[in-house]
């Protein structure tokens, strides 16, 4: 098990600039640094490059310049290079993006026996755990569209833990969610976060920013405005915009 | 109950007209109409129907045992050459369309001309350019010929249908695939394509329906298929009008018989998700 020492980089983002197709520039010279183990919230106005950001962190998006570099590995040109990074990097999205056509058990087996190669035993053994750490092992034969939108989040979040990841990628994981299943995910990444999962959190949940959140990165139009702990950001901002910001989600 | 006192839209007729036996009788009434047409166009030609005639070129029975008749044989090819050409076009058709969306140019090149070269040329003409040009130089016999032709001009159409079907699919089912590290071949087979699999098969059953009935031109290379039994039949015997029939007949038994296995299948994909 790695422990929070300095100098433990386990993401390393250098100046990366994206801009779309249409000409709009969604990362500006964006650069952090994640150590193991810590949860860092990114939070900023809708269009600041937070979801950018994180997709570039999976290769679910290229970006134009600068480097990425995940426990070692850079996200580059090299397909299995960014193989690696993929399996090594789990995320979970806004509309949950389970598979609609397979079972909650069939949806978590998946992955483990296509691209970590065990066999059904194994891998219904490792999911049948992992539902039972979200809370939800009795909806293992349910279809995905059998179940709640917490339940079905809940399942998404086993599914990328499946894979067993170094880091785990939660792209505004509750924004889907009525309010009062809001709860029952939080309490599942917050478990998370509290077993020493690397975690990059895009969320307005400020409950859970000030609960397990060790650092607050705050984007506008694809830069860092400011960044720093916690209670830094939310309770002494030194920059407007952040200031702004803030005053106005709280 | 809906009150019987409106007179406009509840007349004492209406139980009768709107139970299920009227659009019964109402069928039965346009066919007779039809056949009562026929018969008195051809008995003003002076057509003379024997229809008796027409049962031998279907099944016979010659000393105890069942004979296949001409028809029978002929529509044996027929189902050898749609079996072998819906296989072979499926295939072509998606790994066209897996072509037209892979990031290689070269893949989406070839993709695209194969496309526009089956589309705008006539069936009929590169059923003949295969047999009379293609055949020759690579040594290939007309039933191979016949079947290549079809397969090559079904798949493109059905390219496009895989293509839908694949586009259909949300992004977020690609990128939690991906996000898994499932290679592009495992997002395709199992996650894609079972998905796009529903709204694929209803316009791939119509393309099989066209196969079956494209593929009576292939009697124009003289292969012995339903068509040219027929047309055989007809020149030895001058049936004309029952064989045409009997043929027709023959083809949409088969045509109708795909697509209720069609919508059984889809039935099922339904139930299943």
């Amino acid at each position: 098990m790695q422990g929070k020492k300095l100098g433990d980089y386990i993401i390393e983002v250098d100046r990366i600039h994206k801009t779309f197709p249409d000409g709009i520039q969604a990362l500006y010279d964006f650069s952090t640094r994640i150590k193991r183990s810590e949860v860092v919230v990114v939070i900023g106005p809708s269009g600041a490059g937070k979801s950018t950001f994180l997709r570039c962190l999976n290769g679910l998006e290229d970006f134009d310049r600068g480097t990425i570099t995940i426990d070692g590995i850079p996200l580059d040109d090299n397909k299995e290079n960014r193989l690696e990074i993929r399996k090594e990097v789990g995320m979970v999205f806004q509309l949950f993006n389970l598979f609609p056509h397979m079972t909650v058990l069939e949806n978590v087996n998946l992955a483990q026996m296509l691209v970590r190669k065990k066999n059904h035993n194994e891998a219904t053994k490792v999911t049948m755990s992992l539902l039972e750490k979200v809370g939800i092992p009795e909806k293992a034969q349910s279809y995905p569209s059998q179940l709640s939108g917490g339940q079905q989040q809940r399942v998404a979040i086993a599914r990328a833990l499946a894979m067993v990841p170094k880091v785990m990628l939660f792209d505004e994981a509750t924004s889907a969610l009525d309010p009062e299943m809001i709860g029952e995910v939080l309490d599942v990444m917050k478990t998370l976060a509290r077993e020493g999962m690397t975690m990059v959190v895009v969320t307005h949940e400020m409950g859970f920013a000030r609960e397990v959140g060790d650092r607050v990165i705050f984007m506008d139009e694809g830069r860092t405005v400011e960044e720093g702990s916690v209670e830094q950001i939310f309770s002494n901002p030194q920059e407007e915009r952040t200031k702004q910001f803030i005053s106005q989600i709280l | 109950m809906a009150p019987v006192n409106n007179k406009s839209s509840r007349h004492i007729w209406f139980p009768v007209i709107h139970s299920p036996w009227s659009d019964i009788i109402k069928f039965l009434l346009v066919i007779a109409a039809l056949v009562w047409l026929i018969y008195r166009g051809t008995e003003s030609l002076g057509y003379n129907w024997q229809w008796h005639r027409v049962s031998k070129y279907i099944l016979s029975v010659e000393g105890g045992k069942l004979i296949f008749g001409p028809l029978i044989q002929g529509l044996l090819v027929t189902l050898r050459i749609c079996g072998w050409s819906l296989v072979f076009s499926f295939f072509f058709g998606l790994l066209t369309a897996l072509l037209r969306m892979s990031d290689s140019l070269v893949g989406r090149s070839v993709a695209r001309c194969y496309l526009e070269l089956i589309r705008n040329t006539p069936l009929l003409v590169q059923l003949f350019f295969l047999y009379f040009v293609a055949a020759p130089i690579l040594g290939i016999d007309r039933f191979t010929a016949g079947v290549l032709t079809l397969s090559l001009f079904e798949g493109a159409y059905a390219s496009e249908i895989f293509r839908a079907g694949i586009v259909s699919i949300a992004r977020g089912q690609w990128e939690a695939a991906h996000s898994l590290g499932l290679s592009t071949f495992h997002t395709y087979r199992h996650i894609v394509l079972p998905q796009a699999i529903r709204y694929i098969l209803p316009p791939l059953t119509s393309q099989a329906v066209a196969l079956i009935k494209d593929s009576a031109l292939v009697s124009t290379i003289a292969i012995y298929d339903l068509t040219m039994q027929g047309q055989i039949i007809i020149s030895e015997t001058f049936l004309t009008f029952e064989i045409w029939f009997t043929v027709a007949a023959i083809y949409l038994v088969l045509t109708v018989v795909l697509s209720t296995m069609a919508d059984i299948m889809a039935y099922r994909l339904k139930i299943a998700s």
